[in-house]
Formats: structure tokens, sequence, C-alpha cells
């Protein structure tokens, strides 16, 4: 091992339109988060902390772009960090934010400004991604504090994280939970991309999908799966868009 | 089915030895070779074929064939294509640095049973890799085999691997050394095409050749074709396969194709093996 | 062979009995209506009359998650996962799931011995209850008889009072000596359970149709309802693949290298860098799934590698039946390789 000396990379967090449930979170650390702090140099961290910095070896962001003001915001972070990470389902897929694509822009301006709509000028919800070219995506509403760790530690030991790709039941399985259709509900975990330790059935609740789609998701079996529990197929495919529908609204059956 | 499991000698198999880095070239953009030493020298002990599992702590473990011969002794070669994780770490690694190393493992060729035949070596891309090995045993045992038929196809001479060698195998009048670049370049003087068109124009002696492909999935289809135009015997033809591993002792199933585990039963296998598995080729 | 009469009243001081000869595990309740082995701590929340547990032993003996190695990068030192060497007693363990051990003993003793796997599973004793088969369950039909007692030191098999105990082996013999309440065994009438045999062909007929299953229908009509979650894999009793992770703790230097359950169902499983995925649909992963459960191993060992728990198919979300699978198989190969149409009832045995 070589012992130079070390420069501790620069570190940033962002929010752009979210809850900023993700941040908090984040704060909640504590013990974690001093270790943390003894490889990294947080730089800007706009709950923590009022520093201000150039440039950052790792910016995260959260929230997703929703105004034209967003976007000229999201390309100057860009430009100014060697790496960009999409913390939370806001950033990594427009999150719940991406809901209001399913309906006529219009209709959501009027909904949400009322009669001061036309000062606030808004787009469709969209990830970072959409936008600019995003390093990793650490998936999750809010985004799983272990995965947060996990990745952070593999970057700063130069490596890259791997993203877990197999669903929510997998982690059940290994923690031997019972399954909440034995509970009576549905859930959404036989196609969510795990990596959360299926925290949500762990505690008796049904998986939202907050974390995504695994790679090559049986959306049609998963309909069928939800339909036959006694959900209407409207309402099973709101299920799916919940947090999906930047990727997938276009691609489930009429 | 009933085993006596205290009655069953088990085995430690996934410490790694820690092994040091001797000697590091790059290739190309995307390929290293690094030699490698054991402690204390101690020899691998490996067929040509066979792999090793290579390890970082922290990063994790990947198989890689051995491109030495056994004839070398002292240390052992590799040569690493940097893909993804793992592979873009040991990359970064220098002379000096450590590796984990688990094997050898699986089945190489049966380089005993080859001997007094002719040899055809077919190799795509990084598929030269592990027939390295199995090319300068043959080398080092000159005398106990015919002809030594060397086809090595890459994608463009950029991409070429073992530049020294090639020097050697080219001017070796006891080499038949056949190259060929899918697409070439302006200073690029010899063959361009698939490699699959160097095989039309070879003069064998068949029944006494012993045919040895490796390269990408695709490759293997179309040169199986060749071969079989050219009326080499399947019982000739050995190949070795790629798949998923994570363990190399056949445990962890990542590597199975119907009940053959690559990692045990291949990489390298005789062709009318093959031909009864499904999803092999 | 020695019975004893065992009254469901005697039962939590015959398990205190067992529990000053080593750590007793047996099934518990979890959940709303499912059941889980446990460590016993308290005797009178042991659970002998289940159904199935959501996990088999296995987890005793090849962990969901395990530490193989403890390392550290600043001196490239390594030290391997450690095992608990204490006598280990399964109370309540259905006869599919002790064949279920008995195959992976074969697994993990056969070309490489696994240390990990024969550490874990020596010194361990086992106990049988009889149990009533479900919609579920079939191992009769996969050759495993309700009250096989193969691979037991023990066997409870359940009366109208409590459960008669037969000793099956020396170990068995020593596990109950010292315990005097037990009366010799009176003829009290064992519960009668009927068991069906679900599946259409006789289990060892079921090499033949596998020799012409490879093409056919029913893997791609199975995967247009399976989502690929790996559930039936990693609930499996006779499943044993994983996958092998390096995790850093938060120094960066030291950490440990981890192996977890896998399945052969899940996407990722045998794709290689470069994107070439080996068994990329669901059709091709639902045949490898079910072929390693009654073809690959079977075809070496002359048995089926499935014991009929019914676990894969009492917790697929889809409803999808491995009992159906094998029988549209059957159907297929009738139609297709036979050329006459099935004849015989579900239930019957055809040797
Ligand atoms: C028998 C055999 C011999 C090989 N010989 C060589 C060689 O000589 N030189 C060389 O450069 N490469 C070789 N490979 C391929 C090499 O193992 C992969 O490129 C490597 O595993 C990629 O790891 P990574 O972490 O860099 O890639 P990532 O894509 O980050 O891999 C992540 C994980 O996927 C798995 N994985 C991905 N690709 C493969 C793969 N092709 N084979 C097995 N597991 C994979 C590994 O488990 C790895 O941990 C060989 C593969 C096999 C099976
Ligand atoms: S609770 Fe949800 S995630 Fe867990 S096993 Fe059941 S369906 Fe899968
Ligand atoms: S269980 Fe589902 S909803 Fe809950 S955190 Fe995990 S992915 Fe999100
Ligand atoms: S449990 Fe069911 S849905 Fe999930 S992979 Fe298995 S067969 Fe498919
Ligand atoms: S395949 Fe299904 S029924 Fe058979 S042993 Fe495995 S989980 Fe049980
Ligand atoms: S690599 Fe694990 S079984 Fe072959």
């Amino acid at each position: 091992m070589t012992t130079e000396a070390k420069i501790k990379p620069k570190v940033a967090f962002f929010d752009f339109t979210s809850c900023e449930g993700c941040q908090l979170n984040k704060l909640n650390l504590e013990n974690d988060l001093l270790d943390i702090l003894e490889h990294i140099d947080i730089v800007e961290f706009r709950e923590a902390m009022d520093d201000k910095a150039e440039e950052y070896d790792i910016a995260f962001i959260e929230g997703s772009i929703s105004t034209p003001s967003c976007v000229e915001r999201i390309h100057d972070i860009r430009r100014r960090s060697k790496m960009l990470i999409a913390l939370g389902a806001c950033a990594t897929q427009g999150g719940i934010n991406a809901m209001k694509n399913l309906h006529p822009i219009e209709e959501v301006r009027e909904t949400v400004y009322g009669d001061d709509k036309y000062l606030f000028p808004t787009l469709p919800a969209m990830p970072i991604s959409a936008i600019v070219k995003v390093d990793y995506k650490i998936d999750g509403c809010p985004m799983s504090m272990p995965e947060f760790l996990k990745v952070l530690k593999s970057l700063l030991a130069g490596q890259e994280p791997i993203k877990p790709d197999s669903a929510v039941c997998v982690e059940c399985k290994l923690k031997e939970n019972e399954c909440v259709f034995d509970k009576g509900m549905v859930c959404l975990g036989p196609i969510t991309r795990g990596g959360c330790d299926a925290i949500c059935p762990s505690f008796g609740q049904f998986c939202t999908g907050c974390r995504g789609l695994i790679s090559n998701p049986n959306k049609n079996a998963m309909l069928e799966i939800l339909t036959e529990h006694g959900i209407s197929l409207d309402e099973a495919k709101k299920r799916i868009l919940l947090f999906n529908s930047y990727d997938h609204s276009q691609s489930l059956p009429k | 089915m009933s085993i006596a499991i205290s009655d069953v000698k088990s085995q430690e198999l996934y410490c790694p030895e820690i092994a040091k880095i001797t000697a590091v070239k790059r290739f190309t953009e995307k390929e290293k070779w690094f030699d490698i030493e054991l402690p204390g020298g101690r020899s691998l002990g490996h067929q040509p074929g066979q792999f090793v599992q290579v390890s970082l702590f922290g990063a994790g473990e990947a198989p890689i064939s051995v491109t030495s011969s056994p004839t070398k002794k002292g240390s052992f070669e590799l040569c690493i294509r940097e893909v993804g994780m793992l592979t873009k770490l040991l990359h970064k690694l220098d002379v000096g640095s450590t590796v984990g190393i688990r094997g050898p493992y699986g089945k190489g060729f049966d380089v005993k049973s080859f001997k007094g035949k002719d040899i055809l070596i077919i190799g795509g891309g990084i598929g030269i890799v592990p027939l390295r090995s199995l090319i300068n045993y043959v080398i080092d045992n000159r005398k106990d085999y015919g002809r030594l038929i060397i086809l090595y196809g890459a994608k463009n001479p950029d991409e070429l691997l073992y530049p020294d060698d090639l020097k050697l195998w080219k001017k070796s009048n006891d080499i038949e050394y056949h190259i060929t670049v899918d697409q070439g370049t302006p200073e690029w003087k010899g063959n361009t095409g698939v490699i699959t068109t160097l095989i039309p124009g070879l003069d064998l002696d068949l029944p006494n050749t012993i045919t040895a492909v490796v390269g990408p999935p695709i490759m293997y289809k179309f040169v199986l074709m060749s071969l079989k135009t050219k009326r080499i015997p399947d019982e000739n033809i050995y190949l070795s396969l790629e798949r998923r591993m994570k363990c190399g002792v056949g445990k962890c199933g990542h590597c199975q194709i119907n009940h053959s585990y690559v990692c045990q039963d291949g990489p390298v296998y005789h062709y009318p093996e093959l031909k009864h598995l499904q999803e092999a080729i | 062979m020695k019975k004893y009469q065992l009254n469901n009243k005697q039962l939590p001081s015959f398990i205190d009995h067992l529990k000053k000869q080593g750590t007793v595990f047996a099934p518990h309740k979890k959940g709303d209506t499912s059941y889980s082995f446990e460590k016993v701590e308290n005797p009178n929340s042991v659970v002998l009359d289940y159904n199935r547990t959501l996990n088999s032993v296995k987890k005793y003996f090849l962990p969901p998650r395990e530490h193989l190695l403890s390392f550290s990068k600043t001196d490239n030192s390594f030290r391997k996962g450690s095992f608990k060497n204490e006598k280990k007693i399964f109370l309540g363990v259905h006869s599919y799931d002790m064949k279920a051990v008995l195959k992976l003993d074969y697994n993990f003793s056969q070309g490489n011995p696994e240390e990990n796997y024969l550490q874990r599973r020596k010194d361990s004793s086992f106990i049988g209850v009889s149990f009533i088969p479900d919609e579920f369950h079939f191992s009769q039909s996969v050759g495993i008889p309700l009250h096989d007692t193969e691979g037991f030191d023990i066997y409870l098999e359940q009366n109208s009072d409590g459960y008669t105990v037969k000793i099956i082996t020396e170990k068995g013999e020593k596990l109950i000596d010292g315990f005097d309440r037990v009366s010799k065994a009176k003829d009290i009438s064992s519960n009668h359970v009927q068991f069906q045999n679900k599946l259409k062909y006789n289990y060892n007929r079921l090499p033949e149709v596998f020799e012409q299953s490879w093409n056919a229908a029913v893997w791609e009509e199975v995967s247009k309802k399976c989502v690929g979650c790996g559930t039936c894999n990693l609930v499996c009793p006779t499943c044993y693949c994983f996958d092998v992770e390096d995790n850093l703790d938060l120094s960066l230097q030291t950490g440990t290298r981890d192996r977890s359950w896998d399945g052969c169902m899940l996407n990722g499983f045998a794709a290689v860098a470069g994107g070439e995925n080996f068994r990329e649909t669901l059709a091709e992963r639902q045949r490898h799934r079910v072929h390693r459960k009654f073809k690959y191993i079977s075809d070496i060992t002359g048995e089926p590698w499935c014991v009929g728990c019914g676990r894969c198919t009492a917790y697929c979300t889809a409803g999808i039946s491995i009992v159906e699978i094998v029988n549209q198989l059957c159907d297929e190969y009738e139609q297709n390789y036979l050329n006459r149409p099935a004849v015989v009832g579900l239930n019957a045995e055809r040797l």
C-alpha cells in the first residue's frame, strides 16, 4: 500500500425539485457520517453548511428537472463536476414528480399554481439523466442509506459501484420475510430493483416500486399478478407508474 | 442418497494465494500483459487452456486464462482486457503490486494426447490468450508434435496482442503463421477479412490434425462451418468456452451449460462432447 | 425399532431435555400464516404442526449471506470465515426437507468438497415429524414416502394423543437417553393421512420425459406469466447457487468477501461483460431451473433433485406450479413422442 498524503475528494450536494427527504435521510447517518468525513471534504451541502466551492470531484444531485432554470443549473453543475451522481427516485427516474407527465402540462400548472400559473413555467418532470450525463444512480424514495454508503465507499476506493439488478423479492427471501401477498396485500417487489434490503416488506408493508424496475422486467406478467389479486387494470398500471412513469409510461399495454 | 459426511475430506476452496506482479506490458489500449510470481516462486502447475481466479480485495474476482506455457518456470503470465470494474483496477497495477490467485481450474488442452499430431490453432481476438499457452508448449516440446499452424484474427491491427511473439512466429520456419484483420489500415500489408477466410487455403493432413479454436461466442459457428467444409473430423476439434463464473470449483452454478460446469468440465471441450450441450454454441 | 409415546404436554420437557445436549432449532410461527426454523429459546413457542417453513434448514449449512473471507488491503492479509462448532439438533423436520439436506450433502461433497458447508453440517442431529400434506406438497410423487425416515435420528409420528417416537439411529437413542417420561408406545392410532400423487408419471419415468423436454411449448407459455423474481430458486431446499461480492467497510482498508444465495431465474445470472447473456429469456431460465431439478443432476444420481416441498409453487406470486410444468411436459411427451393421448387419471401411477 502506498502512503501518499491523502487529498480528500471534494463532494457537494445539490437539490432540485424534491421534498428534501433524501438530504434529511443523509444527515441521519450520524456515526457513519463521521467516518465518511474522514475521507471526503463536503464543500456544498445546502442544509448542513453554507460553504461554496467552484469544482467538485463528486456532485450528488437530488430532485428532478422540472423548470427551464433547473436545466441551466444542472448544466452548470455538470460542467464543474468530475462525477455526477443522481440521488433518490426524483433524480434517477423523475420520481413521483414525473406522475404529472401523465396529465397535460397546462392542467398540472393550473392545479399546482392556480391563477398564478403563468408566472411559473414548468416542464414535464425529468430525471437528471434526461439533461446531462449521470455517472451513477442511487435509487429509492427516500434513497437507500446503505446503498448510498456502499456507492460512496466504492467511489472512494477508486472502483465503479455495481448496480443491484435483482428483484426486491430476492432480499425478502434472504431475510426470510413472510411475503405481504400472504398478508392480503399486493406488492411490486417482484419487478422492482432490489438494494434496499426489502425494507418495506420487512416492516410488513408492500413495495411501491420506489427504486425503479429491474432490467428486462416482464411488466405484462406483473399487471396480471396485480389484477389477479383484485386490482383493476387501471389501478395496477398506476401502481407501476407511480415511480416509473418517466421510463415506462409508453411501454405498458393500453 | 446418503453420504457419510464425516468421512468426506473437505477442502478450503475460497482462499487465494497472494502473488506478486513481476512485470507488466501494455499491448493495446484495452489489453495488458502481467507476469506473476506465486510465493516462493512455486510453479502454478497448470495445463495450457486452464484458468485462474484473479482477485483484488475489495473489488472481487474474475476468471482469467493462463497465457504462458507450463514449461515456463518461476512465474506465469496473464493477459487482461479492461472491460469492467475489476479488470479496470487490475490495469492500474504495476510491478510489485499483489493480486490474489486461486487455481489453476478447469480442464485444459490434453497435450499428451496431441503428441505426434499436427496442431492447427485458430484464435479470434482475445481468444489467442489461452491458445498462446498451447502454442508455447508446443514450441518448447517441438519434436513431440508435427506441424504447428497458427491462424490469428483481430478486429484491426491496433488490437493485435503479443507483438514480440507474433514476430517470432512469423520468423520461425517451424511455424506456419497466418494473420488477418477484419478491417485494415493504410499501413496494414497483411490479409483483411474475418478469420474464416484463412481456412479454405490450408493444406492439411486431415486425420492427423488437431484443431484448437478459441474466440468470441459468435466466431464458433462460422469457424465450425468452415472446418466442416474442410472435412476436419469433429473428433479432432477442441474449443474453449466463456461463461459467467464466481467460484471456479463447480459450486456456484453460474457457469453451467446443461449438466456441464464450464469451470470443471471446461473451459476447453472436445467438440463431440459439446455437440450434445444444447446451450453451448 | 424402539417406539415410545410422547404426549403433547410432555413436549416442552422433551425439548428442554434436548436443549441440554445442544442448540435446538425448530419451527416457529412467523408473520400471519407462515413458519420458520429458529433457535429454540422457549420450548412453548415451538410449533410442530405446520405445513412448511419459509426457508428450509438449508439456511444453517449454507447461510443466505456469509463471509467467505475478511481481508485487509493494508497488508494484503485475510482470514477465512469462522464456523461455530456446536452440536445442533434440528427438531420438527419434514421428510422432504431431510431428503433435501441429503441431496445438498451430495452436491457439497462431490467434486471439490466444500469446507464451509461440511463444517456447518457436521454435528447435526435430526428429529423428524410427520405432516399433513396440503395442496402444494408432492414429495410422494418424487419418491419420498410420507413417513420416510432416511436421515433422521428420531422420527415423531403424530397420533391422537401426541407423537409416536421412533428411534432410528444410535445417535437418536442417545438423544432421548435420560428422558424418563416416555412411556412405551401404546397402540394409539396414527392420524390417517392420504398422500395424493400429483405428478402424472411416476418419478422413475420422468427421465424419459426429460429426454424430450428441451423444445417443449411449456417454457414459452410459462414465461409469459413469470416475472423472473427468483423466489422459486431462493426458497428451494435443493437450490445452492450463490453470488460472491466484496464489501469494504468505512475504513476503506478492511472488508469482507461475501457470498449470498443467487438464482438462475434472475436476469444477470448468466450474463458476462460485453453484454452477452447466455440465458436471456425467461423461457430459457425456467427451462434451466426445471432441468436442474429433474434432469442435470438426476441423470447422474438417478434421483429427482426436487423433493416436492411445494415452496416454489406456494410462494410464486404469479401462481406458477412446478407440478403443472412437469405434467404439461408429460402431456407434450405423450402427444409428440408416444402418439397417444393421456389415458390415465391424475392420481394414478404408471410404471
Ligand atoms: C474461463 C475464462 C477465461 C477467461 N480468460 C480471460 C483472459 O485471459 N483475459 C481476459 O481479459 N478476460 C478473460 N475472461 C473474461 C473475464 O473473466 C471477464 O472479462 C471479467 O470477469 C470481467 O470482470 P469485471 O469485473 O472487469 O467486469 P464487470 O462487467 O464489472 O463484471 C462484474 C461481474 O460479472 C462477472 N463477469 C462479467 N463478465 C464475465 C465473464 N466474461 N466471465 C465470467 N464472469 C464474468 C464477474 O463475476 C464479475 O465479478 C475469461 C473468462 C472465463 C470464463
Ligand atoms: S413481499 Fe413483495 S418483495 Fe417480498 S417476496 Fe413478497 S412480493 Fe416479493
Ligand atoms: S421495498 Fe420497494 S418501496 Fe420499499 S424501499 Fe425498497 S424498492 Fe422502495
Ligand atoms: S417465483 Fe414464479 S414468477 Fe418468480 S421467477 Fe419463479 S416462476 Fe417466475
Ligand atoms: S423445485 Fe419447488 S417443490 Fe421442488 S424442492 Fe424446489 S421448491 Fe420444493
Ligand atoms: S464458476 Fe461456480 S460453478 Fe463454475
